[in-house]
Order: C-alpha cells, then sequence, then structure tokens
C-alpha cells in the first residue's frame, strides 16, 4: 500500500469514528453518557498518574442540571407521573 | 421586609410577555429547571437594580386563571399562594397584563389581586397597543385596582425602566391591594367596569376584527376559506421554489464534479463526491421547499389567523377524539413532532393527552419533505389540472392524508376507551394583524440555521458512515457482481428486500430505511449514496438522485414508499420522546407498533392496488 493511500484510509477511518461519535451522542446519549463514566471511573481512582487523572476527567460527561441525558430532540426531562 | 432576600414573581396570562419582561429584568442571570416532581419549567434569576438592591425573581407558568384547569396553572396558583412545597411564598407579586388584550387579561390580574399580596400591575405591550390607538389611561386603572400600575415594553431596551423604580418603591414600603372585592362579586362584571372607565378602543381595530370573523370563523365559509389557505400554501411550495432548487442542484453537482476531477481516483475521492456530496446535496436541495412552507406558517401565526383555525377546528377535533387544544401541538408537529408531543403538557385531561401525543408523529412533520418532494418530482408530472399545479396538489394530498389519518386514529381510540366526554376550549382570539417582515426573516432564519445544523451535524454523519457500510467488507477476489452486494449495507438490505418485496420496495429502499430512523431526510442522502456506488460508470453516478429513481422505479413503488411515509415510525427520537412524556415503555411499544402496522398495510395495498391497475 502506498503513502498516499494509506493517508486515505486513516482520514476515512478518522471521519467514520467522528462520525459513530456524533450520532451515538445524539441517538443514544444515555448509553454514551454511561459508558463516559464507566470509562473515566478507573482513570479517576486515587494514585492514578497525573495524566491519567486529567484523562479520565476529559472523558467525564459534564455535570447536568436536568439530569442525565436527553432524547435527542431536547434536553428536557419528562414527567414523572403518567398522562 | 429585607430588600436582600425579596423575592418577586411574574405572574400573568400565556403570551403577555411575561418571559420577555423576565429576561429584561435578569439578563442573563438566570437558573432554569424543574419544579419539583413535575416537568413545569422553574425559572429563576437575579435583579440588581441601579440602588444596589439585589432580588430573587421567579418566572411563573402562563395561566388564564387560578381555578387551576392545567399543571402549569395549579403550580402558578399554589406558588402565589405560598402552598407550593419546597418553595417560598412571594413577596411581591408582578402581574404582568398584555395591553392589547386587558379584555382577558384584567380578569385573572383581579383573581390575583385577590389574594391580598402586595402587588404591582406592570401594562405590557404599551407600544403595540399605543400603535392600535388603544389608549389606557393608567393612573386611573391604580386607583380603581388599589395596586400601584405601571407601563412596560419588554422587547425594548430599558422597556422595564418603570417597573424596575416601583420595584423599588414597593420593597420600602409593601403593602396588600387597597382595593378587594366583595364575596360573590362577578370578575367579569368588574373586568367590564374597568375598561369602560380607563381604556378607549379604536373603533376601526374592532370592527375590523369583527368583519373579518364573520367569514373566517364561519362555520362553513370559515373551513373552506381555511382549506382554500392551506392549498395555496401547498402550490406555492411548488411553484416558487423551482428555480432556487435547481440552482443548488447545479452548483452541488459542479461540486461533485469539481472535487472528482481535482483528487486523485481512490477512496477518498469516492467517501467525498458518491458519499458526502451526493448524499448531503440530496437533502440540502430542498431548503427552498421547506423555507417556503415556514414562511407561511409563520405568516399565519404572526397575523392572528392560527387560534382562529384551531377555533373552527375545534368541534371536528372533539368529534373525532380530540380537544382543540390539541391543535398547537398538532400543528407544532409539522414542523417537528418532538416539540409538538412536549407542547402536549398543555393538555389537562391525561387522555386526551395521550391520544394527541399517540397521533402527533401522524403530522407531515418537515423532515418528511424532502422525501415527498423527491418522489413527487420524480414520478408525478408537472403539468397544470385546471389552474393547479399537479404536484402540488399531490404534496397537500399527502398532508392531508396524514391529518386525516390522525384524525380516523384518535377516532379510534376514543371509541375503544368509550370515552363520551368533551372538554371546552378556551382560547385567547388576538386582533388581527399585518406580519412584520422582520419576524418573519427571523423566524425563517431561525429553521434554515436548524435544517442546515441537521445536515452538517446528524445527516452528514451517517452519510459518512452509510459510505463505509457501503464500501466495506471490499469484493472479495473474483467476484462476479457489483461490489456495493458484498458490503455489509448491500447484504442487510438484500436480506430486507425479502420482507419488503410485497410492498415494492428494493434493496436500496431497504438500506435507506435504516438510517432514515436517526432523521428522516437521511432516506434521500442515503439512497443518493446507493444509487451513486452502485451506478455502472462515474456518468451515471454523477446523475442527479430523481431521474435515476424515475429510471428504476416503478409508480406502484413510488406511491408506496410515499404512503410508507405517512405512517412510518422512523423517527428514533420521537419515540424517545413518547417515552419520555408518558413514562411508559407499554406506550411507547404501542405507538411503534400501530405506527409501523399501519405503514405497512397502507404501503402493500397501495403498491398491490397500483400495480393492479397496470402502475407496476
Amino acid at each position: 500500500m502506498d503513502a498516499s493511500l494509506a493517508l486515505q484510509y486513516a482520514v476515512i477511518a478518522l471521519a467514520v469514528v467522528v462520525s459513530a461519535w456524533v450520532v451515538a451522542k445524539k441517538q443514544f446519549p444515555g448509553t454514551v453518557r454511561k459508558a463516559r463514566v464507566a470509562l473515566a471511573l478507573p482513570l479517576l481512582r486515587e494514585g492514578r498518574p497525573a495524566w491519567q487523572r486529567k484523562l479520565g476527567q476529559w472523558i467525564a460527561p459534564q455535570a447536568s442540571a436536568n439530569g442525565a441525558g436527553s432524547c435527542g430532540g431536547c434536553d428536557g426531562c419528562g414527567p414523572t407521573s403518567k398522562p | 421586609m429585607s430588600a436582600q432576600t425579596l423575592r418577586l414573581a411574574l405572574v400573568g396570562n400565556p403570551n403577555c410577555g411575561k418571559t420577555a419582561l423576565f429576561n429584561q429584568l435578569t439578563g442573563s442571570r438566570q437558573k432554569v429547571a424543574n419544579y419539583a416532581g413535575v416537568t413545569v419549567e422553574r425559572k429563576e434569576g437575579r435583579l440588581t437594580t441601579p440602588s444596589g438592591r439585589s432580588y430573587a425573581v421567579l418566572d411563573l407558568p402562563g395561566a388564564y386563571s387560578l381555578q387551576a384547569a392545567s399543571l402549569d396553572e395549579a403550580i402558578t396558583r399554589d406558588f402565589c399562594r405560598g402552598f407550593l412545597p419546597g418553595e417560598k411564598a412571594p413577596d411581591v407579586l408582578v402581574c404582568v397584563v398584555d395591553a392589547t388584550n386587558l379584555r382577558l387579561h384584567l380578569r385573572f390580574a383581579l383573581e390575583v389581586r385577590e389574594l391580598g399580596k402586595p402587588m404591582i400591575l406592570a401594562v405590557n405591550m404599551m407600544d403595540a397597543a399605543q400603535r392600535r390607538g388603544i389608549e389606557i389611561d393608567l393612573d386611573l386603572l391604580a386607583r380603581e385596582l388599589g395596586v400601584p400600575v405601571v407601563q412596560t415594553v419588554a422587547v425594548k431596551h430599558n422597556g422595564a425602566q418603570a417597573l424596575v423604580s416601583q420595584i423599588e418603591r414597593t420593597a420600602e414600603a409593601p403593602h396588600a391591594p387597597t382595593v378587594q372585592l366583595g364575596e360573590g362579586a362577578d370578575l367579569h362584571t368588574e373586568t367590564r367596569r374597568l375598561l369602560s372607565l380607563a381604556v378607549s378602543m379604536p373603533r376601526r381595530t374592532a370592527h375590523i376584527d369583527d368583519a373579518l370573523d364573520r367569514w373566517l370563523l364561519h362555520p362553513v365559509i370559515g373551513i373552506v376559506a381555511f382549506l382554500l389557505v392551506m392549498f395555496l400554501i401547498f402550490q406555492a411550495v411548488y411553484a416558487w421554489a423551482t428555480p432556487l432548487m435547481d440552482l443548488i442542484e447545479a452548483g452541488t453537482g459542479a461540486l461533485g464534479e469539481w472535487v472528482g476531477g481535482t483528487l486523485p481516483e481512490g477512496p477518498l475521492n469516492s467517501l467525498l463526491v458518491d458519499g458526502v456530496i451526493a448524499g448531503v446535496g440530496g437533502v440540502i436541495v430542498f431548503l427552498p421547499q421547506i423555507l417556503i412552507l415556514f414562511a407561511f406558517i409563520l405568516a399565519l401565526e404572526e397575523s392572528g389567523y392560527l387560534p382562529r383555525a384551531a377555533f373552527l377546528l375545534d368541534r371536528v377535533m372533539a368529534s373525532a377524539g380530540l380537544s382543540g387544544r390539541s391543535f398547537i401541538p398538532l400543528l407544532s408537529s409539522f414542523a417537528c413532532a418532538i416539540p409538538g408531543i412536549m407542547a402536549t403538557r398543555s393538555i389537562q385531561d391525561p387522555r386526551d393527552r395521550l391520544a394527541t401525543i399517540l397521533v402527533a408523529p401522524l403530522m407531515t412533520c418537515s423532515a418528511r419533505l424532502p422525501v415527498y418532494a423527491l418522489l413527487i418530482g420524480a414520478f408525478i408530472p408537472q403539468k397544470k389540472i385546471g389552474a393547479f399545479n399537479q404536484q402540488g396538489l399531490v404534496l397537500f394530498g399527502l398532508y392531508a392524508a396524514g391529518i386525516l389519518s390522525a384524525l380516523m386514529v384518535s377516532w379510534v381510540m376514543k371509541k375503544w376507551r368509550r370515552d363520551k366526554g368533551e372538554h371546552p376550549l378556551l382560547l385567547e382570539l388576538p386582533s388581527y394583524r399585518v406580519p412584520h417582515p422582520r419576524d418573519l426573516l427571523i423566524g425563517l432564519w431561525e429553521r434554515a440555521a436548524i435544517f442546515l445544523k441537521r445536515v452538517g451535524g446528524i445527516i452528514l454523519a451517517l452519510t459518512v458512515l452509510l459510505w463505509f457500510l457501503l464500501n466495506f467488507p471490499a469484493a472479495p477476489e473474483g467476484a462476479i457482481g457489483p461490489a456495493i452486494d458484498y458490503s455489509l449495507a448491500g447484504r442487510i438490505g438484500h436480506a430486507m428486500a425479502a420482507f419488503f418485496a410485497p410492498l415494492g420496495f428494493n434493496w436500496q429502499i431497504c438500506i435507506a430505511l435504516i438510517p432514515g430512523m436517526a432523521a428522516r431526510e437521511v432516506a434521500v442522502s442515503s439512497l443518493a449514496t446507493v444509487y451513486a456506488l452502485s451506478a455502472a460508470d462515474d456518468d451515471a453516478a454523477a446523475q442527479a438522485l430523481a431521474p435515476l429513481i424515475s429510471d428504476g422505479w416503478s409508480l406502484a413503488t413510488a406511491l408506496s414508499l410515499l404512503v410508507w411515509y405517512i405512517y412510518a415510525p422512523m423517527c428514533l427520537s420521537t419515540l424517545a420522546t413518547i417515552k419520555r412524556e408518558t413514562n411508559s415503555w407499554k406506550q411507547m411499544a404501542y405507538a411503534t407498533f400501530y405506527l409501523f402496522a399501519l405503514a405497512y398495510l397502507a404501503s402493500l395495498v397501495t403498491y398491490q392496488v397500483t400495480k393492479a391497475l397496470g402502475g407496476g
């Protein structure tokens, strides 16, 4: 495989990964949030090197005022009682 | 009373400009959350006056009355009385009324005054009232009401200065209203008395409103006028959008050719030309049609016609098991079902609300317009039937089919639950006015931004993923069929084709149905990518999608796919919102099942009947 083709595949791989991330975040926000928490927690434990803790903080999702996740349409929460 | 902890609550009817006033008072110092245990939004902000005092300001949900008929009104009532758990009672109530509609808003102000708490009446939209020639004697009103009255223009810079000064004075010496109604006094009678004393209405505005309403609210002529307006909108969508659409199509075509010719042959060239430009360009071409449709909807909204349409349709909706309050959520669903479903929170009856939630996906959302426009453009000849454009007629028919289906489904639900109850509709009919071009342009800009954000976000991302799935894994050595048949998406499409064959769907359509679940427009970009990749040569791949499908599909297939999109529950976000709003997996599963079953049956019948008639 020549260098030009390798570079093209690298760009495509990056585009596919970013696209998958965008779709997952938009369509399955709750699952993505849980996955980020699960990934970040081990990195944030006491005794981990500073770079790992920093990486964990970067991976961890932001705290949400309205509770976890959204449906993809908005960030509002649904009612707690059934209509 | 300490000014440091003084709590101000803004109360008023919906659409009185309360939130604009809240924004004016608090600027960006706001905190938005929900009231405990319910979805009603709680907005609190801080106001710091020129004297340095700080106040907590709460924007309460809009209410027509303290005799609560909805969750919003119950929250407002309990908060004002100091009964809402976890909330301190407000120290001063700022009752906001619309100066152009005092007949309705003063009645609520009288109710608030009867609570006996320190209160300020903010007469908002005074500029609009002056423009219409409405004269209000604020001093006389203050004397008769026994509370301070100030004028505000919430949408203008410094439009709340008088209110801020009054808040300062009230904070110094708060006192209860000096006038109260006696036991059994009638609020309507008192409102009429106050209006006759302090407000002079121009004869002309009322005259024009009455004259127009005589025709537009007529039970027969009004309905005919409504249908005519809707009909003309869909005609215009086709008649006016074509030149701009041709321009965008030519632009994306030229861009594709340029990129294809500039980049060396290879996978990146294919991703950009067959994936991104063919896919995204196939969707973006429908922007002019979406904007024309929304220009009309915004103009109708601004003119004051839409609440009248709700009033006209109340009887029809009630007989179908919906209430007049369902009109606005269902109308919102024409833009997108998600805000429509969320807007059902204003429907107080739980069964009416559930019925509205379940039929909202049947309203034709703007994401379906590209699919309809593509298929109509490809299969319906652009000719005139009398004075009407045939393509516009078909589009009108599709929208009408969605509405009629929603009414039929809600009627069946009403029969199923054996509900004979009806709920009266309380609606505010504003004065007619000529829409302001600036407001229309802002509204259109917002719609365009939403659409382009989707194109650049979820649609682009799904197009890239679909291109990947259509190209990998590559065809094995010595393969004789087209490479796309060996790809993951190709295999899925072929597997699905057996299930959808009775509906006339080929494997390319089956592939497009899957990413279309994230956003319906993606079905168009997916078809464009699938056909570009499966084209026999570059010339065929460079063709626009419409001629490709008109050559490759039968009329029966096209009609079947159109009908599929009237019913199909092909939007995951909508289903997630149904789950969230009903708090029930069962209701979401029910919605998915009934929409899917309807889509399959209706498409099956359409395909088989058209084929039998020679359209296959």
